[in-house]
């Protein structure tokens, strides 16, 4: 059974007077420990099909199944829990909260599972090494730069050790050379950790990590290739 | 997990240091307002307490005309009291009283023979008033050589300063009330009645020394003007160990029976009373502090919502991170409420300070030391009631930040 699983999903949402039909009858299948970019231009649905697929927003038609779960049936709380343990998100812009340093920015998503606190600070400094930033933990967003601001937003994202990371234009915000170290180590959560990483992305670079390329047009998939 | 909802409340209110302090000044004007109001009242009424029980004693009641002590006032302000009967009562240890009548009185014999005579007041005062209640009447201040009377006197007079010079008696002379002739054996010093009318208050109002006033003892009124409806008032000190109300029960009883129409009015009915009025105007004027205090909640929602909406983002990623609508709903309910217990803190410490300093004020222009009342209960009222009052200012803008979706606080800019 695959990880993720879209069958036939629709999405529309008012603008104005307007109905947006953002998603039109869309399938897709993410197996467990893939890399699949999702490429498309502005307006094609990637950021719509990306919420759904992290369980931030639910279909208007169709299915999607979250390890079995029907994203259509749960309750707000229970996709709140869900995206707490099994979905870890990466966003363009850090999002990180200015008011935390970087280690309680990590500790965040497991305040929210009620993970203790000397468990949390020990688990919050690991990932903090793990992505380079042992010396910077104290720091807060304003004292980082791009690249480390994003850094912390991977710990974070790894924070309760989530099956899938969902990644929105993680390097849209960073020169080459920063988001090359970025593409790195999402590549490696897939090779070592086995995470299923989804990019949404309009960077080739970025793309060329993914075993898989879904490329969207008017809500729909156009294309679809597997990478060398 | 709440503890570090209030760490995460705590530092977003830090971070917005300014609009912050501002928003809690707005809180604590008003508790501050509401602190002092409640703790001058307080104080008023422990003071009022203690000058009464100083004055009444608690274990004395006092003896007024029916209907008296209550809202109405009395249809009469005499009565009639048989001593007697009042003292065989179980439970009753001393009782003395004040009765007046408008006496004929003749001066002693001035030189050329004639004698000043007029109607003046009589007034009829029980020894025990000075050896028992003395706090009743104040301190008495007679002219070098006289005294006050003892429990043998019969005829026996003390003359007020005024009346004194009038009749031109003294010390030692004869004068005559209704053609009884009485020893005069005090005089009061001139200075007293102004001194005693500014010592004011307790209940010597208008009984206390009076310059134009012939005062004899109680029992001889009865030989001038036997019993009669005239009594002022009486009090009636208990045995020790008595209860109080219970002794004043009988004594009433038994009054009425003997045809005395009369009430009794002990410590705890004084008492009663005086919290009464003081709590009343104590509420009212904390209910026109609490005007301030719902302006500074108006403040905290203002800033609640102001606060929502430059954090929408925020409140996004946090869902995004796995917040539930509860968690966010809790972080801003923590994060008004602890604007508004900063507030009470401060408005506490500053009511406390404003009561002081009011009571040092009353203490130097009216003479009167004003308690200042800091109780634990006031303190933790005010510190949970101004916590509640920014939860609750913070409810609505609290509830509207937990019911935004997800994907559209992401997408605000």
């Amino acid at each position: 059974m695959p990880l993720l699983e879209l069958r036939a999903v629709t999405k529309e949402y008012p603008l104005g007077k307007t109905i947006v039909r953002a998603l039109r009858g869309l399938d897709l299948s993410v197996d467990a420990g893939e890399v699949v970019a999702i490429m498309g231009p502005s307006g094609s649905g990637k950021s719509t099909l990306m919420h759904i697929l992290g369980a931030l927003d639910r279909p208007s038609g169709g299915a999607a199944r979250l390890d079995g779960n029907d994203l259509s049936s749960l309750k707000e709380r229970e996709l709140a829990r869900l995206r707490g343990r099994r979905v870890g998100f990466i966003f363009q812009t850090f999002n990180l909260i200015p008011t935390l340093n970087a280690r309680q920015n990590v500790e965040l998503p497991m305040i929210f599972q009620g993970v203790r606190s000397g468990e949390r600070a020990a688990r919050a400094k690991g990932l903090l090494a793990r992505v380079g930033l042992a010396d910077r933990v104290r720091h807060k967003p304003n004292e980082l730069s791009g690249g480390e601001r994003q850094r912390v937003a991977i710990a974070r994202a790894l924070a309760n050790d989530p099956e899938i990371i969902l990644a929105d234009e993680p390097t849209g915000n960073l020169d080459s050379e920063t988001g090359g170290t970025i593409l790195q180590l999402l590549q490696e959560l897939s090779r070592a950790d086995g995470k299923t990483v989804i990019l949404v992305t309009h960077d080739p670079d970025a793309a060329a990590i993914a075993g898989r390329i879904v490329r969207l047009r008017d809500g729909c998939i156009r294309e679809e290739v597997k990478n060398a | 997990m709440l503890r570090d909802f209030f760490l995460l409340a705590a530092q977003s209110i830090a971070h917005r240091r300014l609009r912050s302090w501002l928003t809690v000044i707005g809180v604590f004007i008003g508790i501050t307002a509401v602190v002092a109001l409640i703790s001058i009242g307080l104080g008023l009424e422990r003071t009022i307490n203690e000058q009464v029980a100083k004055v009444f004693g608690v274990d004395t009641f006092m003896l007024v005309p029916e209907g008296a002590f209550g809202p109405r006032g009395a249809r009469k302000e005499t009565f009639e009291v048989d001593l007697g009967i009042v003292g065989r009562v179980p439970g009753v240890r001393t009782v003395a009283a004040v009765r007046q009548e408008t006496g004929f009185v003749v001066g002693p014999p001035r030189p050329g023979g004639n004698r000043v005579q007029g109607f003046l007041p009589v007034m009829g005062l029980s020894p025990e008033l000075v050896t028992d209640f003395e706090a009743f009447l104040g301190e008495i201040e007679l002219r070098p050589g006289g005294r006050f009377f003892e429990p043998s006197d019969v005829d026996a007079a003390i003359l007020g300063a005024g009346i004194a010079a009038r009749l031109g008696a003294g010390l030692g002379d004869a004068i005559q009330v209704e053609e009884r002739e009485f020893t005069v054996v005090g005089v009061i010093a001139e200075a007293e009645a102004e001194t005693a009318a500014q010592r004011g208050g307790g209940f010597q109002g208008g009984l206390g020394p009076d310059a134009d006033t012939v005062y004899v003892p109680f029992d001889t009124m009865y030989a001038l003007y036997g019993p009669a409806d005239d009594v002022l008032v009486s009090l009636v000190r208990t045995v020790a160990g008595a209860d109080v109300d219970d002794v004043a029960d009988r004594v009433e009883e038994v009054l009425r029976e003997a045809g005395s129409k009369v009430d009794s009015v002990t410590y705890s009915d004084v008492s009663d009373a005086i919290g009464t009025v003081t709590s009343t105007v104590s509420a009212f004027l904390a209910g026109i502090a609490g005007i301030s205090l719902l302006v500074g909640g108006v403040g905290v929602m203002n800033t609640m919502f102001t606060s929502v909406l430059e954090r929408t983002k925020e409140i996004g990623v946090m869902k995004a991170v796995g917040a539930r609508n509860g968690h966010i709903l809790a972080i801003f309910l923590i994060e008004s409420g602890l604007m508004g217990l900063v507030g009470g803190v401060v408005g506490t410490l500053l009511g406390l300070g404003v009561s002081a300093v009011a009571s040092r004020f009353v203490a130097r222009f009216f003479n009167v030391d004003l308690a200042v009342v800091a109780s634990p209960s006031l303190i933790a009222i005010t510190l949970v009631g101004s916590f509640a009052l920014g939860a609750v200012a913070g409810l609505w803008p609290a509830r509207r930040a937990a019911k935004l979706p997800v994907v559209d606080a992401l997408r605000y800019e």
